[in-house]
């Protein structure tokens, strides 16, 4: 039954990047980043339950708390309060048009099923299907950050890819080290802060967060 | 010929023939009550009293004993059109049980032949729009021929996805495979698929995101631009055939995704019985889902259709996918 659970979580996980992809607005692409979390913050409490019950450990559980905190909660709305602060009048801000890109995702997905099945010793069934779908949630965040031209989208991008990263990792060690998952958050938390002041600074020189005004600056 | 025994080749045909006659009359006395009980929904969340659930019985019956008007200018099609959608749609219905718990033996045919006769009255029903030349019809025409033209990939990859799991094409074979499996949303597969269905029921009936079934507003309108023109009995068969056509697509999806045969463990006329009264709070259930669907959705402008069509063949094609990367895995 837990198996069967994390499997269709893993699947869930997948489907919000596609959902993400779909978005036209930033504030949806902030709800839908939150969602991805709290699927990324569900499996990883599924597993450290399984942990706790098999081995006696609790790190996977801390773990669990910290991501609600940080990504449900904190992260979403740190990007909510600066796009209320740079709100600019026109939301559409992809380079092609969103069939085109979704169906380009799937493309991904194949993609690294094919990397993937031609690893020697890949494991095969479940956690090979598990592996794909994470492994295709970093291409997709990938992609998701060079299709949007806005700053804000190029953030969530990012932390798309490190959530992708992140339940690959979970689920290829079932649980990495505990200093290792906190290096990681404390790296994001940086990187956020960074990101949201460099998006202000971009707002204020040019009346806008669009990326592409940023080719204004060669001579 | 020679090794059937008579006795055998009656049983059979009489199943077969109860099938159908139960089938008909099922499908024929329920498809108007799905569009009642939705629209009955939605006035309740919008708190008003709302049309009496059997309203759609009431319509069709004063709309049978008017006479039709048809246009001088039309061809043969104009005339041919309703009977032919009627049915199709009636076809279809033969097609997707209502109850595992009897199941045809003479009748062949699987969910590829039920895409393609609904497509066929699909068709007529845009050429009878074209007919008369008028402005309306004509552009409902268009606008259905891109909506079916996006939609249709996604409901064979959708329904291959499960023939795939269940091995075979065949409708009753299908669902008779899912009640083995329980509950079918648990699977990632089935999930899949089972969303991608639901999207498509939206966008195959005309509700709302893509097309608004309650106005006749210009902008908007599809299903009714088409049949703008028609009046009396040949009005009456449209209408009842959309309802059947929308009943069948309902049934399809509560029986592959909500099964519920295998609750019930003895066999014979009492189990056909209780099988049908599941069946009928199933298709309650899923009436009441589509009509909060729609109740907080708006409406897409045209061009945003593709998005919400390219979002469900994305599903199937994953469900697809996925069940690759299972490995043929057997659920």
């Amino acid at each position: 039954m837990s198996e069967n659970l994390s499997e269709t979580l893993s699947v869930l996980i997948l489907l919000s990047s596609f959902v993400l992809m779909a978005n036209k607005r930033i504030s949806s692409y902030i709800k839908s980043f939150r969602i991805q979390s709290m699927l990324i913050a569900l499996a990883a409490g599924v597993m450290g339950v399984r942990s706790l019950l098999d081995e006696g450990r609790w790190d996977i559980l801390i773990v669990c708390i910290l991501i609600v905190v940080l990504k449900v909660i904190y992260i979403p709305g740190l990007l909510n309060r600066t796009y209320a602060s740079v709100r600019y009048r026109v939301e559409k801000d992809f380079i092609l048009n969103i069939p085109i890109l979704v169906l380009v995702c799937c493309g991904l997905v194949v993609f690294s099923y094919f990397t993937l099945a031609s690893i020697d010793g890949s494991s095969q069934g479940m956690s090979n299907m598990q592996l794909v779908n994470s492994i295709s949630v970093i291409w997709i965040g990938l992609f998701f950050m060079i299709s949007r031209k806005k700053a804000l989208g190029q953030i969530i991008g990012f932390l798309v890819i490190e959530n992708g990263l992140y339940i690959t990792a979970m689920l290829a060690t079932q649980g990495m080290p505990f200093i290792v998952d906190l290096g990681i958050f404390i790296d994001l938390v940086t990187f956020v802060l960074i990101m949201g002041m460099l998006t202000f600074r971009i707002n204020d020189q040019f009346d806008s967060i669009d990326t592409d005004q940023l080719n204004n600056l060669k001579g | 010929m020679k090794d059937c025994t008579p006795g055998r080749i009656g049983n059979e045909a009489m199943n077969s023939i109860a099938y159908i006659i139960i089938q008909l009359i099922v499908t024929l006395l329920a498809a108007p009550l799905v569009g009642g009980l939705i629209k009955k929904v939605k006035a309740l969340t919008q708190k008003r009293k709302g049309a009496p659930v059997l309203q759609m019985y009431f319509d069709l019956y004063k709309l049978l004993q008017k006479t039709s008007v048809v246009s001088e200018v039309s061809s043969w099609i104009y005339k041919a059109a309703p009977y032919i959608v009627f049915a199709t749609a009636l076809t279809g219905a033969l097609l997707v049980p209502v109850s595992t718990k009897i199941v045809p033996v003479l009748i062949p045919g699987d969910f590829i032949m039920l895409v393609s006769i609904l497509a066929l009255g699909r068709f007529f029903m845009m050429a009878a729009a074209l007919d008369t030349a008028s402005t309306f019809g004509g552009m409902g025409s268009s606008r259905e021929a891109m909506i079916s033209s996006l939609i249709e990939p996604s409901i064979l990859v959708a329904l291959f996805t499960v023939g795939l799991l269940s091995g075979s094409t065949s409708l009753p074979r299908m669902m008779q495979t899912v009640q083995v499996t329980g509950f079918p949303f648990a699977h990632p597969v089935y999930m899949m698929v089972g969303l991608a269905l639901l999207i498509i029921i939206i966008a195959e009936t005309s509700r709302i995101p893509v097309d608004d079934p309650s106005t006749h507003l210009e902008l908007t309108m599809v299903h009714e631009a088409m049949i703008l023109e028609y009046s009396g009995r040949h009005l009456a068969l449209l209408e009842y055939g959309a309802a059947v056509k929308q009943l069948v697509f309902v049934t399809l999806f509560v029986n592959i995704f909500i099964p519920h045969d295998q609750l019930i463990p003895f066999m014979g006329f009492g189990a056909v019985i209780l099988s049908l009264l599941l069946y009928l709070l199933k298709v309650v259930l899923m009436a009441v889902v589509i009509a909060l669907i729609e109740v907080n959705t708006v409406k897409f402008k045209l061009f945003s259709i593709p998005n919400l069509a390219a979002l469900s063949f994305i599903l199937a094609f994953l469900g697809i996918l996925q069940f690759f990367i299972l490995g043929g895995y057997h659920v």
